[in-house]
């Protein structure tokens, strides 16, 4: 297992005195991603925060883990661009983690996923010491529409063309703002890394992903049965992450993040209810819920949006067709492997779980 | 056809869009943000002609004969000045202004240009409340409301959109004259406004932050709020705004000479409240059984709108928007007469002027009181 720690300084682009501005930081992964670069032996590091996180705990991360190093936490908007250019004065390496997460609303996820993206580029490109953007972005971009049942899905795969006829806000953002990026590493020579986690868990996202299935109305449906789910343990996501700003020679790459021996949704389901919390789950074949998906999108297009769309037969592609995943281009390319076994994240996530009485 | 634009293409430029697209013979011929890229956003979601940044630019190049307004309230006024300057009809979301002069010099100039104008106040077009609307113009009250009892009530959780406001200090709600509360409680004032006779009517005030903000280190965001409404000693109205009460209340109740009506919004509901009592024992078992067989009815009335496709999330806001299309193409009235919106804008002024006042002397009181020396 290569760890950053055995890993020379001088592989990578930026040395541990260089600034490295992380957005996001008081996120799931953002708080982690820190802890890492630390751990690492980065010690110049500027995080950015919105004003209303609770930024106690970074900074008390940051007194006891710098010793000499100079741990910067700035809180900000990244809709303001004075703030933007604050945050990218003099950086090496940007970890862009913030984004509109659990928007509903399209403008709302835009905004604070599209426009902050482009403030912040616009600002970083101004900076002549910038020597990687990485965007962290999201499995929900891949268009799973035209691909063969069980296909492999990988960073080959295309992405959602239309994301605006049917995923949800959260995927349209995740869209455009790759867009964005990939133009801006065209256009103006932004030299930019996308990386596209699966489903990261941990403690401190001690939920159940909507691919093994939704509870609703008091009733879990169980809609994944036999798929692979593309799971990522946080610590092991945030290596990724921080290897994607720092190996050269991969400007303009994208690199998908899943960890090794992935469970099925059914396996999956299985063990939640064996070490976090009994309930009754219902199994709906694929064939079932794809009809119902079908169903529904059509009667929200007859009906002009009486109930929402919410259910479709482009989210049921994205999210419950049978499909596998792959890290070997982050293996080869970065050099990662997941410090964290499945099977010893699931375990640390289950406990997370039950201490925090989280209900499937 | 009637060419509509849209300024401001935040999340309530959605819901526009939605509704306008429903009505036959309405082309969206243009959007705007001062961000383009908000306006691009819109155009790849919906069938939208052009995209501006500059309001000018959408007047002169997509000559639309309708504009919404769905930009933040400190905006309202002036866009809404030169739309009207440009020859365009107008619908303005609310809060319809900051203040109510403003209201006064837009339907004055849309008077004198011959355009129409009016105020997103959709909640009171939804189905039930058409139906109380029918019935009080039918004369079920009596001679008019008493008294009515209005509440708006938000849940204010530490994330979303009051997350944001209470994080951000920059916050453009926090740049509001009345904050977070002007941005909400139009709905639930004008409704009261809808009924009150005079034209200046006395308005006492209370609102305070409350306990679960000021924890949480806030000590603007005026959360609560109580407001009597006097009209001329005849109709009195009372405000509710809460953010801590449970259930969230999105109720109208009003009280004549003769009967009563409870308009629950969220259950879209419509209740009468006969005044006549029945006699003996039969009140406490005839009265419930025939409030469940209203409920009853509620229930099908809805299922029936549901049925026939006509029971939207904002389907007041089709109702709205298909009724101020009518009064421009038709020269009916403007669905909501421009009486009420200035009332509207006349009551929210009062509320915020008191709040104002209160907390100015509330300042002036802290700074005069002398400083306990240190032992």
């Amino acid at each position: 297992m290569q760890t950053m720690k055995e890993t020379p300084a001088d592989d990578f682009i930026a040395g541990p005195d260089d600034l490295i501005l992380v957005t996001g930081a008081t996120g799931f992964m953002g708080s982690r991603l820190v802890a890492h670069l630390l751990d690492s032996g980065f010690r110049n590091l500027r995080c950015f925060a919105r004003p209303s996180s609770a930024v106690g705990r970074l900074e008390a991360l940051c007194n006891s883990a710098t010793g000499a190093g100079r741990v910067q936490v700035l809180t900000g908007n990244l809709l303001s661009r004075d703030d933007c250019m604050t945050a990218t004065a003099g950086v090496a390496v940007i970890y862009h983690l913030a984004a509109g997460r659990g928007e509903k609303s399209f403008p709302d996820a835009f905004l604070n996923s599209v426009v902050t993206t482009r403030n912040l580029m616009d600002a970083a490109i101004s900076q002549q010491s910038l020597k990687r953007f990485v965007n962290v972005s999201s499995f929900s971009v891949y268009s799973n529409m035209n691909k063969p049942k069980g296909r492999l899905l990988d960073e080959t795969c295309p992405v959602e063309r239309n994301p605006e006829k049917g995923r949800d806000a959260y995927c349209f953002a995740k869209v455009k703002q790759d867009e964005i990026v990939s133009d801006y590493g065209q256009r103006c020579g932004l030299p930019y890394v996308i990386v596209r986690p699966g489903y990261v868990y941990g403690p401190g996202n001690e939920g159940m992903t909507f691919r093994v299935g939704i509870g609703t109305f008091g009733l879990y449906l169980h809609l994944g049965g036999s798929n692979e789910i593309p799971l990522t343990y946080v610590d092991n996501c945030v290596g990724a992450i921080a290897l994607a700003g720092l190996k050269p020679g991969v400007d303009g790459e994208v690199f998908n993040v899943v960890d090794d021996n992935l469970p099925s949704s059914r396996s999956l389901l299985r063990q939640y209810k064996k070490n976090v919390r009994k309930f009754t789950s219902i199994y709906l074949p694929h064939a079932v819920s794809y009809l119902l998906c079908y169903g529904w999108e059509r009667y929200s297009e007859w009906s002009q949006g009486q109930l929402p769309p919410a259910f479709n037969r482009r989210e049921w592609h994205a999210s419950w067709k049978k499909s596998r995943y792959s890290n070997h281009k982050l293996k080869t390319r970065l050099g990662w492997s997941p410090k964290v076994s499945t099977v010893e994240g699931l375990r640390r996530h289950f406990e997370a779980c039950r201490n925090r009485g989280q209900n499937a | 056809m009637l060419k509509a634009a849209i300024v401001g293409c935040g999340k309530i430029a959605d819901s526009h869009a939605s509704q306008m697209l429903r009505i036959k013979g309405c082309e969206i011929v243009g959007v705007c943000d001062r961000e383009l890229l908000m306006a691009r956003q819109f155009a790849d979601r919906f069938p939208v002609n052009r995209c501006f940044s500059d309001l000018t630019e959408l007047l002169d190049e997509a000559r639309p004969d309708v504009v919404h307004v769905t930009s933040p309230p400190q905006s309202h006024f002036g866009i809404a000045k030169l739309c009207l300057e440009a020859g365009c009809h107008v619908y303005v979301e609310k809060p319809f202004t900051l203040y109510e002069k403003e209201a006064e010099v837009l339907i004055s100039l849309a008077d004198r240009k011959g355009l129409k104008i009016t105020a997103g106040h959709d909640d009171q077009f939804r189905h039930a409340a058409r139906r109380m609307r029918s019935l009080i113009q039918s004369g079920y009250l009596g001679d008019g409301p008493v008294h009515m009892e209005s509440y708006y009530c938000y849940e204010i959780g530490s994330s979303g959109y009051a997350g944001a406001i209470l994080g951000d200090p920059q916050h453009w709600v926090r740049k509001l004259p009345g904050k977070l509360l002007q941005n909400i409680i139009s709905h639930g004032i004008a409704r009261i406004a809808e009924y009150l006779v005079g034209e200046s009517p006395q308005v006492i005030t209370c609102g305070f932050v409350s306990p679960l903000l000021k924890s949480w280190g806030e000590s603007e965001i005026i959360d609560e709020l109580r407001v009597i409404i006097c009209d001329e000693e005849r109709t009195t109205g009372y405000f509710t705004f809460s953010s801590q009460m449970r259930p969230e209340l999105h109720q109208f109740r009003v009280y004549g000479s003769n009967n009563g009506l409870i308009l629950d919004q969220d259950d879209e509901t419509l209740i009468k409240l006969p005044g006549a009592r029945l006699p003996s024992y039969a009140e406490k078992f005839v009265s419930p059984v025939a409030t469940a067989g209203q409920y009853l009815s509620n229930v099908t009335n809805n299922l029936r709108s549901f049925l026939l496709n006509d029971f939207h999330m904002k389907s007041g806001m089709k109702y709205l928007i298909e009724s101020f299309y009518r009064s421009i193409v038709e020269g009916t009235p403007v669905p909501i007469p421009y009486r009420e919106i200035l009332l509207t804008a006349r009551i929210m002024d009062s509320i915020f002027a008191q709040l104002g006042a209160r907390e100015s002397q509330a300042k002036q009181y802290q700074s005069a009181q002398p400083s306990v020396p240190q032992l």
